[in-house]
């Protein structure tokens, strides 16, 4: 009787270990590369924590077809060859609805060829290199959907508004950016765009991602004595960058893509950088309704202020779950298809749809530091 | 001269090489110390260099230490953790082959950075000080208050190493004990006392490195990991085991990463050190001072 009884719950607790697996199959998966250590890990968190909330929010109320949306992070260290293996992985897994960024623009067009070959969705959250949108819908890869504006678009709505406001100065702007593709497209985004005015930059340097050290470019650079600086840096290397730019004394006035929201408040409240005129997807001040929601859930989540990455990723997963609803199916085709009937709004206002390059033209947001405060002066249509 | 030429320039890179090249040194010459006195390549010297960053950070904005403070406690706390470092970890492999050292020196990086990223996260951190934001002004050179401190600091271990090594009897030990190890042990000398305090000066060097430099680049979990390759390629270039030569080329490859970085592309910047490795290694393979155990 007792061995009956024992071997009755032993069924028992083998039937629960084979059924549990079965309700996990039963969420709607979504996989995501990004940074989780090295330099960038800190926007990797931040990429990972927006898609989080979209999702949550999502299955609050009520997941898509019935279902609970689940999504898998692996890390990247934004590193093209762990990516391509990670993303390889997950795909050979067969598991997965669509795949959610990379974070750096070097690991998405790496991973764009896999993905392709795979016919799953991938969706552009951070990565913002605009050879991405270049190679996709009639550029060639018609499974790649990108949310966030490209370096070309940013940089076309920052130099227009330089050139109009600003026409002196921006006849002598030098360029300072990682030498990755995210540092590369805007230099090009800016030639392009000064190019059409008949302008060109005054100069362009390059630094590896982990640079400790600028006072030898900054040397160069002031000695070249421009008007403006264009700075595209990001995660601990931009921390050194501003802090040595100040410490150094550089007094150039800065532009390009300057994380305001990054900059030490000592360094803000100091006044050395008023002046600076930046253009970001997104800044924590827009004052719009939705920003507002999406920045009292995530600070209540999260207990942090959101930056650009985790609002870009909450975007697109948001794009992603609606699509997911319209198609009616998880399957991937079917999503694709309707990513690209996609008719969204934004949380800074423009309605959110995939051109021919299936890239969407959210609004660009123009900031200005006056008074050592952050101002927005302009939310324009990338 | 003629009066169309800037002097500003080329002076400002120059005086910015020799600065970072100071800097360079008092990281890379804890690693050649311990080379010296162990012959253990210390692969978690990055990491420690980043623990005291940390410490200097949390010590500046949670207890509201002062800079010389923080320098001090900091360093203080590092030569404890050094000791502790030797008689927990690297005592038990000492002499018992290469390949078990750079295991264990790795393991235990790899272990303190992601410890630190664990508990940290990889947020940046800037430790400000009332020094932050000042320069020396000299004519057309500026260079920023705490790099002048970080520089004096440097100059004043340099003399404080050089004093113990030459002027004291515990400083005659480390360098019989770098020289033959077997001899020393025979004379009478303390091999474990003398290896223990190599790793607490070497790892203190570390330490104050970080403190200096927590004001001046951002404090993060893989800080280390920059600094302390270029540390490697600077002992090995130097001769390892040979502090005056590990000086030598600290500086001059601050000065070559300064004039690459100031006259062409600042990408070259990081590859110039393992060029110069590579290159003596392939004709000069003993370093540009001679391999061996020179303190």
């Amino acid at each position: 009787m007792l061995v009956s009884s024992m071997r009755a719950t032993a069924m028992g607790l083998a039937m629960t270990m084979v059924v549990s697996p079965a309700t996990g199959q039963d969420a709607i998966r979504v996989g995501s590369s990004i940074p989780l250590t090295g330099n960038l890990a800190f926007f990797g968190q931040h990429s990972r924590w927006g898609a989080e909330l979209a999702i949550e929010e999502a299955n609050a109320a009520g997941g898509a077809l019935g279902r609970k949306i689940e999504s898998d992070f692996q890390d990247n260290r934004c590193n093209p060859a762990e990516a391509v293996k990670s993303v390889s992985q997950m795909l050979s897994d067969n598991r997965y609805v669509a795949i959610h960024d990379g974070l750096c623009s070097s690991v998405i067009l790496a991973i764009m060829p896999l993905i392709e070959r795979a016919a799953i969705p991938l969706v552009v959250a951070n990565g913002s290199a605009t050879a991405i949108a270049e190679k996709s819908g009639v550029g060639g890869n018609k499974w790649t959907f990108k949310v966030n504006p490209s370096d070309a678009s940013l940089a076309a709505a920052l130099v227009g508004y330089l050139v109009a406001k600003m026409p002196e100065k921006s006849k002598s702007i030098a360029y300072l950016g990682e030498s990755t593709d995210f540092g590369r497209s805007g230099s090009q985004g800016f030639e392009i765009a000064l190019a059409k005015r008949g302008l060109k930059l005054a100069s362009a340097d390059y630094y590896q991602q982990g640079t400790a050290d600028f006072t030898a470019v900054f040397t160069k650079i002031r000695a070249e004595r421009p008007a403006l600086l264009a700075l595209y840096a990001v995660g601990a290397d931009f921390q050194n960058v501003i802090r040595q730019y100040v410490s150094f004394g550089m007094n150039i006035p800065l532009t390009g893509r300057v994380l305001t929201d990054q900059i030490p408040p000592e360094i803000l409240q100091s006044g050395v950088l008023d002046g600076t005129t930046s253009v970001q997807p997104y800044v924590p001040e827009v004052d719009t309704a939705q920003n507002k929601a999406f920045s009292a859930a995530f600070q209540k989540k999260f207990n942090s202020l959101p930056n650009l990455l985790s609002r870009e990723s909450y975007e697109t997963m948001r794009v992603l779950i609606d699509a997911i609803k319209r198609a009616g199916s998880a399957e991937p085709a079917a999503i694709r298809d309707a990513l690209e009937k996609t008719s969204l709004e934004s949380m800074l206002g423009a309605t959110l749809e995939f051109d021919a390059n299936n890239l969407a033209h959210d609004n660009a947001v123009i900031i200005q530091i006056r008074g050592s405060k952050i101002e927005v002066i302009g939310l324009n249509k990338t | 001269m003629g009066p169309g030429v800037d002097l500003g320039l080329p002076l400002q890179l120059l005086i910015n090489g020799l600065v970072l090249g100071v800097l360079y040194a008092l990281i890379a010459m804890g690693l050649a110390l311990i080379f010296g006195v162990l012959e253990i390549v210390n692969f978690a010297h990055g990491e420690l260099y980043m623990l005291g960053a940390v410490a200097a950070y949390f010590l500046t904005t949670s207890l509201s230490v002062g800079y010389w403070g923080t320098i001090a406690l900091t360093t203080a706390g590092a030569v404890g953790l050094g000791a502790l470092f030797y008689e927990g970890l690297l005592a038990f492999i000492a002499g018992r082959g290469f390949e078990r050292s750079i295991l264990l020196t790795l393991g235990v990086s790899m272990v303190l950075q992601n410890g630190a990223l664990y508990v940290l996260t990889a947020t940046p951190r800037m430790e400000t000080t009332p020094y932050s934001y000042r320069s020396v002004i000299l004519g057309d050179v500026s260079i920023p208050l705490l790099r002048v401190f970080a520089l004096g600091l440097a100059l004043l271990a340099f003399a404080a190493l050089y004093v113990l090594l030459h002027h004291t009897r515990m400083g005659q030990a480390i360098r019989g004990v770098a020289q033959n190890r077997a001899a020393a042990l025979m004379v009478g000398i303390d091999t474990h006392a003398v290896s223990r305090l190599a790793v607490a000066i070497g790892v203190g060097l570390s330490g104050l490195a970080g403190a200096a430099l927590a004001p001046v680049y951002s404090v993060h979990p893989t800080m280390g990991v920059a600094f302390v390759f270029k540390a490697f390629a600077i002992v090995i270039i130097g001769g390892l085991g040979n502090l005056p030569g590990c000086a030598v080329a600290a500086i001059l490859l601050g000065l070559l990463e300064s004039v690459v970085g100031g006259f062409f592309s600042p990408t070259l910047v990081d590859s110039l050190g393992f060029l110069a490795m590579i290159m003596l290694l392939l004709f000069k393979p003993e370093g540009l001072f001679g391999r061996g155990v020179r303190l």
